[in-house]
């Protein structure tokens, strides 16, 4: 136990064990009160340090653009913001999970993409954050690769699913495909939980990793060609699926793309008019989540193949959100930072499909006069959105074409 | 123009937006994913400017590694 790997995280040149990690617990006399960081190791440090003080914190995506962050209301001031904690009582490996399931009001607040523009703030709870997570002793071998950004729900429950197993985590997100496959054999990954495009990626075929015995499917639709090539890559893994949600944490999971409502769920989760609603008992707490008589529409529509028990499959997004493998897009806040640029006469966001992300996001712009150049117009973009929702291709046009009531075609 | 100067017209303009360097010549045996360091995003832009140039969609029936599948995959579709 005393060696055994914490966090392995390549791009902080990182590898931190169990004892370095209470050594960092045991050392720490504040914390940052939002969390803001590319070091996933002091990410996650601060928020064992939270849970243990019992202190309410907010992680942001360190992937933001200044922009963003000031649209959040978030300056160098608040960021920078610490919070003092009395480390008398000594942490040990022995007591450090009791110590984080004793925590008693924590609560956790994320951002996810809204469909005006702004960001909600949603706050989770330890038991909203863990209700999916498993324990137990053919668990404690487990060695899980990350492959979420760790500031988003699903990257977070990876996180405990580790840490309440006293798991090893190493980091796979934002790491290429050679060096994806280097970390599984090197680190013996038995355990990796991704969006589709992350599988997608590491196709095609070329050796099997038979050490890896878990793989979670979340955050698109369900890919059936895509499941049987990577039982050649993992041919001892296990595959699941998941359907979670920022706004609720996990509420399916399946071996297929067809759900099965848990009966402990059966009168929290119903379908109306084809979209499934989750009543507000599963959801997170927000002033931004608007409840229809204590349910929460999802957005989310779907075919119901058998009501008891209820047996669902995903059709599609009831909104215009754009899903660039796994990350959503709301396409009117890119055209809102578009038609900013005092050249831009007006635009369109569309989402275009493709075979690796399920789509790209692609603009079309009418400019004032001519001059305006598609490099500044980049430029300009960058300064205010994150990495994946700058359209991908940017077309000039002299006009753009509306839907007959007016509003702007989505495809 | 040949299908080698189109397809490196394309890669070229996907650089040109990731503030990278432009390429003279590509050969077939360039990898996409470790010379040209392209990631999920710029791949996916790769198939849609060749779906919208050629016609066809290379990742449709799984993953390309190098230029040479990529030319290949645009010549099958002309001997169709």
């Amino acid at each position: 136990m005393r060696n055994k790997l914490f966090i392995f995280d390549p791009f902080s040149h990182t590898e931190y064990t169990y004892t370095g990690l209470i050594y960092s617990l045991n050392t720490s006399i504040e914390i940052n009160k939002i969390i803001h960081s590319a070091d996933y190791f002091e990410i996650f440090r601060d928020i064992i340090l939270s849970i243990i003080y019992d202190i309410p914190i907010t992680l942001i995506d360190y992937g933001l653009s200044q922009q963003e962050l000031s649209n959040l209301g978030l300056n160098e001031e608040a960021l920078s913001e610490k919070i003092s904690i009395d480390n008398s009582n000594p942490i040990e490996i022995s007591n450090l999970i009791s110590l984080i399931k004793a925590n008693r009001k924590w609560q956790i607040t994320l951002y996810t993409s809204g469909t005006t523009g702004t960001p909600k703030r949603i706050a989770h709870s330890f038991e909203s954050l863990t209700r999916s997570v498993r324990t137990g002793e053919h668990k404690s071998g487990d060695i899980w690769g990350l492959a979420y950004n760790p500031a988003h729900i699903a990257g977070l429950q990876v996180f405990f699913q580790a840490l309440l197993n006293l798991n090893s985590i190493i980091r796979l997100f934002g790491s290429s495909r050679a060096e994806i496959y280097s970390h599984i054999k090197e680190y013996s990954i038995t355990c990796i939980s991704a969006t589709p495009t992350f599988y997608r990626l590491l196709l095609p075929f070329e050796e099997s990793f038979n050490n890896v015995k878990r793989i979670t499917s979340g955050g698109e639709k369900f890919d059936t060609k895509l499941t049987e090539e990577l039982r050649h890559i993992f041919p001892e893994a296990k595959l699941l699926n998941i359907y979670a949600s920022t706004e609720a944490g996990t509420i399916f999971a399946s071996v297929n793309d067809s759900f099965i409502l848990k009966e402990e769920y059966n009168t929290l989760v119903k379908i109306v008019d084809l979209e499934l609603c989750i009543h507000k008992n599963l959801v997170g707490i927000s002033d931004e989540i608007t409840f229809d008589n204590e349910w929460y529409r999802t957005g989310d529509l779907v075919e119901v193949i058998n009501n008891n028990p209820l047996t669902i499959k995903f059709i599609s997004r009831k909104n215009e959100m754009i899903n660039v493998g796994g990350y959503k897009v709301n396409p009117t806040e890119v055209e809102l930072s578009l038609n900013s640029h005092p050249g831009v006469a007006l635009s369109r966001v569309f989402a275009k499909r493709n075979s690796i992300t399920g789509n790209i996001v692609i603009a079309e712009v009418m400019i004032k006069e001519p001059g305006l150049e598609e490099k500044a117009l980049r430029i300009f973009l960058s300064e205010r959105l994150q990495l994946y929702k700058i359209p991908r291709i940017i077309n000039f046009v002299d006009s753009i074409e509306t839907t007959h009531t007016g509003k702007l075609r989505r495809s | 123009m040949r299908d080698i100067e189109l397809l490196t017209e394309i890669i070229n303009s996907i650089k040109d937006n990731n503030n990278t360097s432009r390429l003279d010549n590509i050969k077939p045996e360039t990898n996409l994913r470790d010379q040209l360091s392209f990631d999920s995003l710029d791949l996916a832009e790769l198939t849609v400017r060749i779906e919208q140039k050629f016609g066809v969609d290379i990742f449709e029936n799984g993953v390309v590694l190098t230029v040479g599948e990529v030319l290949d995959k645009i010549k099958g579709r002309d001997e169709k």
